[in-house]
C-alpha cells in the first residue's frame, strides 16, 4: 500500500487552513479551506458521534416515592450533560480490569432530595453530586449554563416524596447513545454563492429575492457577471458553526476531533499495513464475510446449485441421481473440501 | 359557577393571545369566544349529563306518580301509594355503623371494582287498622350514577376538590361504573317517535302513511296504506287491513260528507282519488257507526296485548273489542278523552291527507334520513324505560308478596310493607346494573330487546374517551347495503360532524356529535298548548273546526308534536309571536317551532331527543351580538345562558334551521338573513377538531385521522398514575402541537396531548421509506422521541368458597439454598411481588393458592384436604416488565382483591407505527443515525424523514400549511402563530414573510447538506415542526414465530394466535399457490409434517380404521395396514360414523411395490 502522509512543511500551501470568526463558551465558527469535502464531513461526523465524553449510565435507586418512574428519572438523568474535561484519561469500562466500575472508569454521583416543605420542590442537576474518587476534580460534574447555576431540572417533588439515588457516569460515544454527544448542532456548509452548482437553485420569480443570502456569502467573492462555469471546479472552504452542549468547551470538541479522525485514520493505516507483510490472509481478526479465503483453489467457497463444480447439469449426475442427491448439501461431491 | 375551573377560564381571559382588555373588540373576529361560554355552562357530554339529571330528578317521579297505589285483591280495605321518591348521593353499599364515611368516591369504586351508586329512598302511605300510616325515607333500591351528574360528588367540584378525590378535572364525565369498568350508554338514533312519515314504494307505486305511537304503556306502529287507489290501515291488532273508510266510520258520527271534508278538503282531486273507498265500506256492508265498529273488532286479534285480562273479564262483544282497539291500540299517543273520537279521526284523515297529497306529487314524501325526523335516545330516556319496567315488575311482586301475606288464614300481625319493599327493590338495582353491565336492554312491555348499548369506555387516550361520549350508534343492521342511512345528509350541518365515521362495515351509521350540539329533554306540553292561544287572535282549537275550514286555502294546523291541535289563519304572525315569546324567556328555549308551507301546517316540538344548536340572531340585517356582548362576557359580567335570555343567541333544532337564513359570516348579511353562525369549525366535532386546517385536506384523509387519534398514545387523564386500567399508554414527553386550532383549547387537548412535535423533512432517504415508511434519527429517539409507557394490570380475587375455606397467598417454593427458586424470585414474603421488580416471563407476579377441598361441609367425617393448590398469576409477556404498582383491597363481597400494575418502558423501534393528524400512517422503516442524517445549514437534524410520495395522491394540504405554520411560529417564537382553525382563510403569505424576516425561504424550503458525503441535495427540501402521534400498534406486542409447540387438543393442529404461541397458517389460497406451482413436497410438509399427521389403522377389506393392527369390524388382523393422514381428516371420519354415515376408505398403491 502506497501511503502518502500530508507533508505539514509548508502548511500554506498544503495543509488545511483553519480560520477562527467567532469563539465562545458554547460555539466556534471557522473556515477550514484547503482541504476537501470528504475530510471536512469526516470531521463533522466525527465531532458529532465518536469525541468521547462522560454521562450517566447506570442508575441505581434506592428510593423513589416521585411521580416518575424509575426508568424515566434514569433516563432524564442520562441526559444531563456533565463536565468531560479529563475524560482522555478515563477508561472505558469495558476495557477496565476491574469488576463492574471503578475510579478509573467511572464517575459516582449520589441524588438525594426529599421534599419536607408544604410547596412542590424542584430538583435540579445541582443537587446531583459527585462522589468518591475521581480522575480530576472536575471531570463528572454536572453542567450549569443558565444563570442560576441549577442545570437542568431532573424532576418535582410533592410534600413527602423523596428521591435517592446513586448514578455511575461512564465514558462513552454518542455513536452508541445520543446522550455522550458533545456538541449539539454542528452548522456545515459550502460554497455560499453557488459557484459549483451543487444545488438547483427554484424560484418563484428571483432566487436573489427569494433566497437569503448565507451569513459566509461576503466570505467569498461573489460570482461575476457572465462568468463561464468551471465544471472541473472542487469545493476547499467550509465554513462551520460548532455548538457545544456542555460537556466539552468547543474549542475541544474540534480538536478532540481532529484526535479521533487522526487515530482512526492511524488505526486504518495500521490495518492495511499489517496486511501487506504476508498477503490478504493475514491475522486479520476483525469481521469479515464467512467466505473469506476458504478456498485456496479458487473456489471462493461458494456454490450454486446448478454448478456443481463441474460442467454437468445438476439434474443429469453421472450417477443419474434425483436432484435431491446431488445438491451441495447432498453427498458424492468431490470439490466440497 | 364561577368556583369551578373547568379550564375555560383561561380562553375567557381578556388577555388571551396576546389580547389585552383594551383592544378593540371586533364581533367578527372575536365572536368565537360565545364558544368556551356555551361550553362552559353546557359541556362536552352535557347530553348525558342533562337527560341522566332530567331522569332522576324529574322523570323517576312521574313514573312512580303512574304507578303509585298498590291495592290488594284478598284484603280490600289495604292500600298502599308511593308517595314520593328521592334518589341519594352515592354511598359505599357495604356500609356500617363503625366506618367512618359513608359517601364514596369514583376512584375508590374503579381501584376496589364497585359500582358507583345511589340509593333510591321512598315515601309510602298504607293502611293499617283503617289508620292511614306515613313511612318516609324507606330505601328501595341503588341506581348506578352517572359521574359529573346532579347526584354525583364530583358536580360542583372545583379543582382542589377533585384532587382530593383523586380525580381528573378535565375528565368529561358522563359514564358510568359498574363493578369497576367505566361504561358508557351510547347515543341511540331513531326515527322520531308520533309523528307520520309518509314514504313510496318504489316497485308497486304505493304510497304509505307511517307513524309509531309510543305511549308509557305500549309502543306500535300503524299505517296508512294506498294500494291500487284504495286506501287502507293497518296495525299490529289487525289481521288484515281495513278499508280507511271503515275505520273513519268507526270513530263515530262522521257522515260521508264530513268524512270526503275531513280527508280532502275542497280539492277535487283529492275528493275524486278518495270517492272510490267509500264503495269499499258500502261493499263490506258498513254504514253505521254500529257495523263499523263489529267489521274492525271481529279483525282484532285475539289474546296478544291483554293476555291478562281476558282471565278475569268475560269475552267481550265485537263491537267492544273494536271500540278498545281503536281507543287504545291504533294511534294511541292520540289520547281519547270521553269517548271523543273526533280528534283521532282527525289524525287519520291527516295520513289520508298526506297519502293522497304523495300520490299527486311525489316530492312531498318525507326523507327517512332527514336528520330533522330523528330522535336521540340518551342515557336517561333508556334508563327510565329500564327503570319503569322494573318499577312495574317490583310492583307486581310486592303485591304478589302482599296477597301471600294476607292469604294466610290467621295472621299474627298487620302486614308491614317495609320489609318487602327494600328485599323486592333489590331486583331493581340487579336489573339496572346487569343492563348497564351487559348492554341488553331488555324492556318487556316495549318487545324491546338490544344488545350493545352500554361499551366499554375506552381509556386509550383523552381522545378515545372522549370521542366515545360523542358517539351515536343507529339502529339500523350493519349488513345491509343500502347508501341511504350512511350518506352524508346535507341536514347534519352544524349538528353532526361529517368527518367522524369508522370506515368499513358501520361506516355512516356511527356518527359524532358537532362541537355546539345539543340534544333537548322533555319539554312540558301544557304551557304551550297555553300560549298557542294566547299569542294570537283566531287561534281555535282544532276540535272546533270541520274538514271544510280545515284545509281551506290560508288556513293553518298548528301541530303540537305531529297532532294537530289548533287552526289558524296568521301562520307568520304565530310563529313569529312564538319565537319572540321564546326569546324573551316565556317559553323554554329548546321548544321548536317551524312552518310547513306544503301542508300549511305549523308544528312545534317539545319532545326529547331532537338535536338543536346555537346561533346568533339577527335582525333587519344586523346581528344581534353587539362588542358591548362580548366586553360582559371577558369581565365575566354574562355567561351563556343570559345572552339566550336577552334574545342575543338562540337555539334552533333540525326543522326550525329549514325555516332560517344562516349567514355563516358577518360580511354574508344580508336583510333577509335570520340568524349568524357562532362559529363555522363547530360543525366539526371533537376528534375532528385536533385537524389542523382540516378544509384544506382532501376529506377522507380527515376521516382517516379521527379513527387514528383514538389511537395515539398521551396522557390520558391528569389520574392516569392513580388508575389501574387493564392496559395504560402514556407518552413520555407529550407535547402541545405547534399548530393547534380552537377545538383543541375548547377540549383541553393542549393540556392531554399525544403526540409530539417532530421536525420533518420530506424528503427521500435511503429506499426504506417506501410505502409510507418513517426515516427516523437514533439521537431523536436516544434523547426520548416517541418514547411511551406501558402498563398491564393484573388481578386476582381471593375468594371465599361455602365451605368456609378461601384463598390464600403465600407458599413461595425454596431450592436446596434456600432462596426462592427463579419463577418466585420476585416475590415477598407476603406472596406479592415487589414494587420495582423486574418480572420475566413465566415469573410469578401473585402467590395465589386455592383449597383442593371446596366442596365439603367439614362436619363429621366429610372433610376434604387441608391442601392447597397453587394459582398463581404468572407474567406471559416475552420482553420483561417492571412491578409498578400493588395494590391489595377489599370488594364490596368483602373479598381481597389484588390488583398489581407492570410497567414498560418503550422506545421507537423498526415497525412501530406513526402517524401525523393528517391520516398519514406509516410504520418505521429505518432507524438512521445522526450524523447520517441530513442537515441543514445551520445544523439542524430532522427527527423523522417522510417520503414525498406521500403527498400528491392523498392531496393533504393541511399537513404542508401545518408545516409552514409550525416553522414560522417556531423561527418567530410567537405561539399565537400557530393557529389552524378549519373555514378560517389561511395567513400563508404572512407566514412566508415571516419566514423570510428570519432568513428562510418563504415556501418552507431549506437548503440541506447529506449527512453521508457532505454535499448539499441538489433539492431544496421542505421542512418544518409536524405534529406526530404515536400509535398505540407496536412491533413488541405483536412479534411472533414459532417453530415448535402447542397443539390443540382437539384437532392436534398447531394452535392459532400469538397469545397461544400459535403456528402461522397456510391459508387456502396459499395452498393453491403451491399447488398451481407443483410443490408437492411443500404442501405434504406443511398440510401433514408440520401439522396434525396422524398414523393411522386402516382395513382394506372393510375400509374402516382399526386399532394396534387389528380391525374390530373384521376381527382379523389379515388386511390392516398403516397409514398417515391428518388427524382432522380422521376426526371428520369418525364424527361422520357416529352421525351414522358411513365412510370407508380404499387404499392403493400409487407406487405398487416391485415384487
Amino acid at each position: 500500500m502506497d501511503y502518502d502522509p500530508m507533508v505539514m512543511d509548508d502548511a500554506e500551501a498544503l495543509g488545511p487552513v483553519v480560520k477562527i470568526s467567532q469563539a465562545d463558551s458554547v460555539r466556534v465558527k471557522y473556515e477550514l479551506s484547503n482541504s476537501d469535502i470528504a475530510f471536512a464531513n469526516s470531521l463533522r461526523r466525527v465531532m458529532l458521534a465518536e469525541i468521547p465524553t462522560i454521562a450517566i449510565d447506570l442508575v441505581e435507586i434506592e428510593e423513589n416515592s416521585s411521580v416518575l418512574a424509575d426508568e424515566f428519572i434514569a433516563h432524564r438523568l442520562g441526559l444531563i450533560p456533565l463536565n468531560a474535561e479529563g475524560v482522555e484519561n478515563l477508561l472505558y469500562a469495558r476495557e477496565c480490569d476491574c469488576d463492574g466500575c471503578c475510579e478509573h472508569c467511572s464517575v459516582k454521583l449520589m441524588l438525594h432530595a426529599k421534599c419536607t416543605g408544604d410547596e412542590n420542590m424542584h430538583v435540579f442537576a445541582r443537587d446531583l453530586v459527585p462522589v468518591g474518587e475521581r480522575v480530576n476534580q472536575v471531570l463528572g460534574t454536572p453542567v450549569f449554563s443558565d444563570a442560576e447555576g441549577l442545570g437542568p431540572l431532573i424532576l418535582k417533588l410533592r410534600p413527602g416524596q423523596e428521591v435517592k439515588l446513586e448514578c455511575i457516569a461512564k465514558k462513552g460515544i454518542a455513536k452508541e447513545h445520543a446522550k455522550w454527544a458533545p456538541s449539539a448542532a454542528i452548522g456545515f456548509e459550502y460554497d455560499p454563492h453557488n459557484k459549483l452548482r451543487h444545488i438547483d437553485l427554484w424560484y418563484e420569480t428571483d432566487a436573489k429575492a427569494e433566497w437569503p443570502p448565507s451569513e459566509y456569502a461576503s466570505w467569498e467573492e461573489p460570482p461575476q457577471e457572465g462568468e463561464p462555469f468551471d465544471y472541473d471546479a472542487v469545493p476547499n472552504r467550509f465554513y462551520f458553526n460548532v455548538e457545544s452542549a456542555g460537556s466539552l468547551p468547543p474549542d475541544t470538541i474540534v480538536s478532540e476531533g481532529i484526535k479521533v479522525l487522526q487515530q482512526k485514520l492511524a488505526g486504518l493505516i495500521h490495518e492495511l499495513a499489517e496486511g501487506e507483510g504476508d498477503g490478504m490472509n493475514g491475522d486479520y481478526n476483525g469481521p469479515r464475510s464467512p467466505e473469506y479465503g476458504t478456498g485456496a483453489d479458487g473456489f471462493g467457497g461458494y456454490t450454486t446449485p446448478f454448478g456443481n463444480g463441474g460442467n454437468q447439469s445438476s439434474w443429469g449426475g453421472a450417477g443419474g441421481t434425483t436432484p435431491y442427491g446431488t445438491t451441495p448439501y447432498g453427498a458424492g461431491q468431490s470439490n466440497w473440501s | 359557577m364561577g368556583a369551578i375551573d373547568d379550564g375555560f377560564e383561561a380562553l375567557l381571559e381578556p388577555f388571551y393571545n396576546g389580547k389585552k382588555l383594551t383592544d378593540p373588540i371586533s364581533t367578527k373576529e372575536d365572536k368565537y369566544q360565545l364558544l368556551p361560554a356555551f361550553l362552559k355552562v353546557k359541556g362536552l357530554v352535557k347530553q348525558h349529563i342533562d337527560s341522566y339529571n332530567f331522569f332522576v330528578q324529574q322523570e323517576i317521579k312521574d313514573i312512580v306518580k303512574a304507578n303509585r297505589s298498590i291495592r290488594s285483591d284478598q284484603e280490600k280495605d289495604f292500600w298502599l301509594e308511593f308517595t314520593d321518591i328521592r334518589v341519594g348521593t352515592p354511598t359505599r353499599n357495604d356500609y356500617s355503623d363503625f366506618k367512618a364515611r359513608d359517601e364514596v368516591t369514583p376512584m375508590e369504586c374503579r381501584l376496589r371494582d364497585m359500582t358507583y351508586a345511589a340509593p333510591v329512598v321512598v315515601d309510602i302511605t298504607y293502611s293499617r287498622d283503617r289508620k292511614k300510616i306515613v313511612r318516609k325515607d324507606i330505601p328501595l333500591c341503588r341506581i348506578p350514577v352517572m359521574l359529573k351528574s346532579a347526584k354525583c360528588g364530583l358536580s360542583g367540584a372545583n379543582n382542589a376538590q377533585m384532587e382530593i378525590m383523586n380525580e381528573c378535572p378535565l375528565d368529561p364525565g358522563g359514564y358510568f361504573i359498574i363493578n369497576g369498568t367505566e361504561k358508557v350508554i351510547l347515543i341511540q338514533e331513531q326515527l322520531s317517535k308520533n309523528r307520520v312519515i309518509v314514504e313510496a314504494d318504489e316497485k308497486t307505486g304505493g304510497v304509505s302513511a307511517s307513524v309509531t305511537s309510543s305511549t308509557h304503556e305500549r309502543k306500535s306502529k300503524t299505517y296508512v296504506i294506498l294500494k291500487k287507489d284504495r286506501i287502507v290501515l293497518n296495525h299490529n291488532v289487525l289481521v288484515e287491513p281495513i278499508p280507511i273508510v271503515i275505520v273513519l266510520k268507526a270513530l263515530g258520527g262522521l257522515s260521508d260528507y264530513e268524512i270526503m271534508e275531513l280527508v280532502a278538503g275542497g280539492d277535487a282531486r283529492y275528493q275524486d282519488d278518495f270517492l272510490i273507498n267509500f264503495d269499499e265500506a258500502t261493499k263490506a256492508g258498513v254504514f253505521t257507526q254500529q257495523q263499523a265498529l263489529e267489521y274492525v273488532g271481529s279483525r282484532v286479534k285475539m289474546g296478544g296485548p291483554k293476555k291478562g285480562r281476558s282471565m278475569a273479564a268475560p269475552r267481550r262483544s265485537p263491537v267492544e273489542e273494536g271500540l278498545d282497539a281503536l281507543a287504545n291500540l291504533i294511534i294511541a299517543h292520540v289520547t281519547i278523552e270521553e269517548l271523543d273520537f273526533y280528534p283521532k279521526a282527525i289524525y287519520i284523515a291527516m295520513m289520508v291527507r298526506r297519502v293522497l297529497m304523495a300520490s299527486h306529487n311525489p316530492k312531498l314524501v318525507d326523507d327517512r334520513d332527514f336528520v330533522g325526523n330523528k330522535r336521540l335516545e340518551l342515557a336517561g330516556q333508556l334508563l327510565s324505560l329500564l327503570f319503569e319496567d322494573l318499577f312495574k315488575m317490583f310492583v307486581a311482586s310486592l303485591k304478589g308478596n302482599m296477597e301471600y301475606f294476607f292469604k294466610k288464614p290467621n295472621r299474627t300481625s298487620a302486614y308491614d310493607p317495609v320489609g318487602p319493599i327494600s328485599s323486592q327493590g333489590q331486583y331493581i338495582t340487579q336489573g339496572l346494573n346487569r343492563a348497564i353491565q351487559s348492554g341488553n336492554w331488555s324492556v318487556k312491555r316495549f318487545n324491546m330487546n338490544r344488545a350493545g348499548v352500554t361499551h366499554v369506555l375506552s381509556r386509550l387516550s383523552y381522545i378515545a374517551a372522549l370521542g366515545m361520549m360523542t358517539r351515536i350508534s343507529s339502529q339500523f343492521e350493519k349488513t345491509r347495503k343500502v347508501s341511504g342511512p350512511r350518506a352524508l345528509q346535507p341536514s347534519q350541518w352544524g349538528m353532526l360532524c361529517p368527518s367522524d365515521t369508522p370506515e368499513g362495515e358501520a361506516c355512516g351509521l356511527v356518527k359524532n356529535l358537532a362541537l355546539m350540539t345539543h340534544i333537548t329533554t322533555n319539554a312540558e306540553e301544557e304551557p304551550v298548548k297555553n300560549w298557542i292561544f294566547s299569542l294570537v287572535p283566531g287561534v281555535e282549537p282544532i276540535r272546533m273546526f270541520t274538514g271544510t275550514e280545515m284545509h281551506r286555502a290560508g288556513s293553518y294546523i298548528i301541530h303540537l308534536n305531529g297532532t294537530p291541535f289548533a287552526l289558524t289563519r296568521h301562520p307568520k304572525q304565530f310563529a313569529s309571536k312564538f319565537k319572540t315569546m321564546r326569546r324573551r324567556g316565556h317559553i323554554s328555549p329548546f321548544i321548536g317551532i317551524h312552518i310547513n308551507e306544503h301542508f300549511s301546517a305549523i308544528h312545534i316540538a317539545t319532545d326529547e331527543g331532537r338535536i338543536c344548536r346555537p346561533y346568533i340572531i339577527v335582525k333587519d340585517g344586523k346581528s344581534k351580538l353587539k362588542p358591548e356582548h362580548l366586553r360582559l362576557l371577558q369581565l365575566k359580567k354574562a355567561t351563556f345562558d343570559d345572552f339566550l335570555k336577552r334574545g342575543v343567541i338562540e337555539y334552533l333544532d333540525v326543522n326550525e334551521e329549514n325555516d332560517a337564513l344562516i349567514a355563516i359570516r358577518e360580511e354574508d348579511i344580508n336583510h333577509s338573513t335570520t340568524h349568524m353562525e357562532i362559529e363555522p369549525f363547530t360543525i366539526l366535532g371533537a376528534v375532528a377538531g385536533l385537524i389542523p386546517f382540516p378544509h384544506h385536506n382532501q376529506s377522507p384523509r380527515n376521516t382517516y385521522q379521527c379513527a387514528m387519534g383514538k389511537q395515539a398514545i398521551g396522557a390520558i387523564a391528569h389520574n392516569q398514575f392513580n388508575r389501574i386500567d387493564t392496559l395504560l399508554y402514556t407518552l413520555v414527553y407529550p407535547q402541545r402541537p405547534m399548530v393547534i386550532t380552537k377545538t383543541i383549547q375548547l377540549i383541553h387537548y393542549d393540556k392531554l396531548p399525544a403526540g409530539q412535535n417532530a421536525t420533518v423533512v420530506v424528503m427521500s432517504y435511503s429506499g426504506y421509506d417506501i410505502e409510507d415508511a418513517l426515516v427516523l434519527n437514533k439521537a431523536s429517539c436516544d434523547r426520548g422521541f416517541g418514547r411511551c409507557q406501558v402498563f398491564r394490570k393484573y388481578t386476582a380475587e381471593l375468594q371465599q368458597y361455602p365451605n368456609g375455606r378461601k384463598d390464600r397467598l403465600g407458599g413461595i417454593q425454596k431450592d436446596e439454598d434456600g432462596r426462592p427458586i427463579t419463577k418466585h424470585s420476585c416475590l415477598d414474603k407476603d406472596g406479592l411481588a415487589v414494587v420495582g421488580y423486574r418480572v420475566h416471563s413465566g415469573e410469578t407476579m401473585v402467590m395465589k393458592e386455592t383449597p383442593i377441598d371446596q366442596t365439603s361441609t367439614g362436619i363429621g367425617s366429610d372433610r376434604g384436604s387441608d391442601d392447597f393448590r397453587p394459582a398463581a398469576i404468572n407474567y406471559r409477556i416475552p420482553d420483561p416488565a417492571y412491578i409498578d404498582k400493588v395494590m391489595v383491597s377489599n370488594t364490596e363481597k368483602n373479598t381481597a382483591i389484588v390488583k398489581v400494575q407492570t410497567r414498560q418502558t418503550r422506545r421507537p423501534e423498526l415497525g412501530d407505527k406513526f402517524s401525523s393528524r393528517h391520516g398519514q400512517k406509516g410504520v418505521v422503516g429505518i432507524i438512521v443515525d445522526q450524523e447520517d442524517m441530513p442537515f441543514s445549514d445551520s445544523g439542524l437534524v430532522p427527527d423523522i424523514i417522510m417520503n414525498p410520495h406521500g403527498f400528491p395522491s392523498r392531496m393533504t394540504v393541511g399537513k404542508l400549511f401545518e408545516c409552514l405554520t409550525g416553522k414560522a411560529s417556531v423561527v418567530a417564537g410567537r405561539r399565537d402563530y400557530g393557529f389552524g382553525d378549519a373555514f378560517r382563510s389561511h395567513p400563508v403569505e404572512e407566514m412566508g414573510k415571516v419566514l423570510i424576516d428570519h432568513g428562510f425561504s418563504w415556501e418552507g424550503k431549506d437548503y440541506f447538506t447529506s449527512g453521508i458525503t457532505g454535499e448539499p441535495h441538489e433539492a431544496y427540501l421542505f421542512n418544518g415542526p409536524i405534529y406526530y402521534q404515536r400509535l398505540k400498534h407496536m412491533v413488541q406486542d405483536k412479534m411472533h414465530s414459532r417453530s415448535r409447540g402447542p397443539r390443540a387438543i382437539l384437532t392436534r393442529q398447531p394452535t392459532e394466535g400469538r397469545s397461544r404461541d400459535g403456528g402461522l397458517r397456510l391459508g387456502e389460497m396459499e395452498r393453491d399457490c403451491l399447488i398451481a406451482y407443483g410443490a408437492s413436497q411443500l404442501l405434504l410438509e406443511r398440510l401433514m409434517i408440520s401439522s396434525d399427521g396422524t398414523q393411522v389403522d386402516i382395513c382394506e377389506r372393510c375400509g374402516l380404521l382399526g386399532y394396534k393392527g387389528y380391525c374390530q369390524t373384521c376381527k382379523s388382523t389379515s388386511q390392516v395396514t398403516q397409514m398417515t393422514m391428518p388427524y382432522g381428516a380422521k376426526l371428520l371420519v369418525q364424527e361422520l360414523i357416529s352421525m351414522n354415515v358411513g365412510v370407508r376408505m380404499q387404499l392403493e398403491d400409487k407406487f405398487p411395490h416391485p415384487r
